[in-house]
């Protein structure tokens, strides 16, 4: 691939998560580079998606550093995360059913309006040029996802495929820096795997956007992938290229089990 | 077949996005306008302002306001009626103790007061959802009920918190005639439902229902949980709060403080749920069943007794209409559990097909 990859933007070092007496993260550091396509692996249980959520602020490690473009990172909410430009989708699709497609990817760049209410109970001024400018980029993004068919379908009543396509045209909305995916494929057929595959490959490309994925078809991680890092109990066994990182002992043992 | 809307094409997107995309539904919603500001007044009689048309329309706002707690923004209240008689008290003290305050002015800040007091009980949304957050509403209902008969000062002292309303005097000219007061209540409806359909469609309203619906991916957005829920409060709480001024003023008169009473609330809760919960439509087509349908009862059951010759006395008329409108609740609920409004929808859909299945 002829991409050029940049510096380190997200450094974790030494992540350790607990839930009570659960230790769902044990001293965990990896780093994301610009423009990369960084997966997670690791069998059902791993702390994968807790690593999601402990990059996109919805959990808070005891301990370790996070560093955001080198800068480090306090306590913080989810919503700051969407302010930082991190997007993400989630395992158990995340969509809010009762709106339509359109309106979904719109809310995905309810951060960058910034008329108030009032404005839009009168629907005057900033609040009609705002709608009218963001639906424009929206457009773009149902275009690029190839959804234009649906745009106006209440969501529940799409496929699941499609589902996680909208999905990932919300976190698209936002124009984020950087995109977690989690599972993005999990359930899909070979032919949406495939579309899906496209479309992050695409977006890598096109926009340059950073991908932190977690999948289970190693087919996709390994041929999509530039660096894989993998997780097994919590504790971090492998982290390199996707060659490098499939012919590792303890990574086998993890997913074949002992004695192979 | 004059549903239809091939041919309409939009080239813009400022077209698209318009109040009502569908022709149709323009001509509809300008002629009901008209009826309703000029064809009702020249036709109908006081009976009809005074004890129908007036509480419909009030009803129907405090309803709107409460769907937009419940329906759009997903939290459950049951204190509907008391941010109703906030906004009474508020505004007849405003008009009370401020010289020559307008009386527009005094609806408004009654709405205001509302607002602050529901921002104040919306707090317990921050950490409570569901049925949960409906019994910390609850306290607001009785709270508020008990604070309006204990301190006399909110009613003028008069005995047992009874307040009699103020003229209504707008721009020098007293309403004084049913026709007037409707045609007040009317205009302030209309500009209400109208402000709730654009705050809907914008993205305060993209935000309420991303809270609904998914509220940990509302925020992993960016959209944050406590200013939203709280203006919904804010906004629900206006709404009732002017409904509940229009109530005072424009309806009764002379209200007293557990006239705002827990039915009351119920009662417009179940205004939302037969109507269509998170529909603008539904909170109107709600508040019209529950209001008129035992009224159309009243009057067509002793017609059909009286045709058939039965000797209904008038006790009985009165059971069976109790019976009759409780059967039909449950048949529309049955029928379609999100309400008329989306058996509305779907006539909608099936016409712009019509005459074909498909």
């Amino acid at each position: 691939m002829s991409k050029k990859i940049g510096d380190v933007i997200l450094d974790l070092q030494n992540i350790s998560l607990r839930f009570g007496g659960v230790k769902a993260l044990t001293d965990i550091s990896f780093d994301v580079r610009e423009h990369e396509i960084r997966s997670i692996i690791g069998p059902n249980g791993a702390g994968k998606s807790s690593m999601l959520n402990v990059i996109n602020g919805v959990y808070h490690p005891q301990d370790g550093k996070i560093f955001w473009h080198g800068q480090e990172r306090r306590k913080m909410e989810p919503h700051m995360a969407a302010q930082q430009n991190i997007a993400r989708t989630f395992q158990n699709i995340a969509l809010f059913k009762g709106m339509s497609v359109l309106d979904n990817i719109m809310t995905g760049r309810i951060t960058k309006m910034k008329s108030n209410f009032i404005e839009h109970a009168l629907w005057f001024g900033r609040a009609k040029n705002e709608e009218l400018e963001h639906r424009r980029k929206v457009e773009e993004v149902i275009d690029f996802l190839e959804i234009q068919h649906i745009r106006k379908t209440p969501v529940g009543r799409l496929p699941y495929g499609l589902q996680k396509r909208v999905e990932l045209g919300r976190a698209l909305a936002a124009e984020p820096s950087m995109l977690l995916l989690d599972e993005p494929m999990a359930g899909m057929n070979v032919e949406e795997k495939q579309d899906m595959c496209r479309f992050i490959l695409d977006v890598n490309d096109q926009f340059g956007t950073t991908i932190v994925l977690i999948e289970h078809d190693m087919g996709v991680v390994m041929d999509i992938s530039d660096r894989v890092v993998v997780l097994d109990y919590g504790k971090k066994i492998g982290d390199g290229l996707p060659d490098d990182v499939k012919n590792n002992e303890d990574v086998i043992r993890a997913y074949l089990g002992a004695g192979h | 077949m004059l549903y239809r809307e091939a041919g309409q094409f939009k080239t813009t997107y400022a077209a698209d996005q318009q109040l009502f995309p569908i022709r149709q539904d323009r001509i509809g919603v300008i002629t009901l306008l008209l009826i309703a500001f000029i064809g009702v007044p020249l036709f109908a009689s006081e009976y009809w302002f005074s004890a129908i048309l007036i509480p419909f329309l009030i009803f129907f706002l405090a309803a709107l306001g409460l769907n937009i707690l419940t329906g759009y923004a997903g939290q459950l209240s049951l204190g509907s009626a008391a941010f109703m008689a906030v906004g009474a008290y508020a505004a007849y003290n405003f008009q009370l103790r401020i010289e020559g305050i307008p009386i527009l002015i005094s609806f408004l800040c009654g709405g205001l007061t509302a607002a602050a007091v529901g921002i104040l009980f919306g707090l317990p949304s921050l950490r409570i959802k569901g049925f949960y957050l409906a019994v910390a509403t609850l306290a607001a209902q009785f709270f508020i009920v008990w604070c309006l008969t204990k301190f006399p000062w909110l009613s003028n002292n008069s005995s047992s918190g009874v307040i009699s309303t103020q003229q209504l005097i707008i721009f020098g000219h007293e309403l004084k005639t049913p026709t007037e007061k409707y045609l007040l209540v009317l205009s302030i409806v209309v500009v209400l439902a109208l402000a709730a359909k654009n705050l809907v469609r914008s993205s305060t309203g993209r935000a309420w229902m991303a809270v609904r619906d998914m509220d940990v991916a509302a925020s992993v957005i960016g959209i944050r949980l406590m200013p939203t829920k709280l203006l919904a409060f804010a906004i629900s709480s206006f709404y009732c709060g002017v409904a509940g001024a229009l109530y005072a003023f424009c309806y009764l008169g002379s209200v007293e403080p557990d006239g705002f009473s827990l039915d009351m609330s119920f009662k417009i809760l179940f205004m939302i749920i037969i109507g269509g919960v998170g529909s603008i439509m539904g909170s109107f087509l709600g508040a019209a069943f529950i209001l008129l349908l035992p009224i159309l009862l009243d009057v067509l059951l002793p017609f059909f007794a009286g045709l058939f010759g039965l000797p209904f006395s008038s006790a009985t008329v009165s059971h069976i209409q109790i019976l009759i409108f409780g059967a039909l609740i449950m048949f529309f609920l049955i029928v379609e559990p999100h309400g008329l409004a989306r058996l509305w929808q779907i006539t909608k859909e099936k016409l712009r097909l019509w005459p074909f299945p498909h």
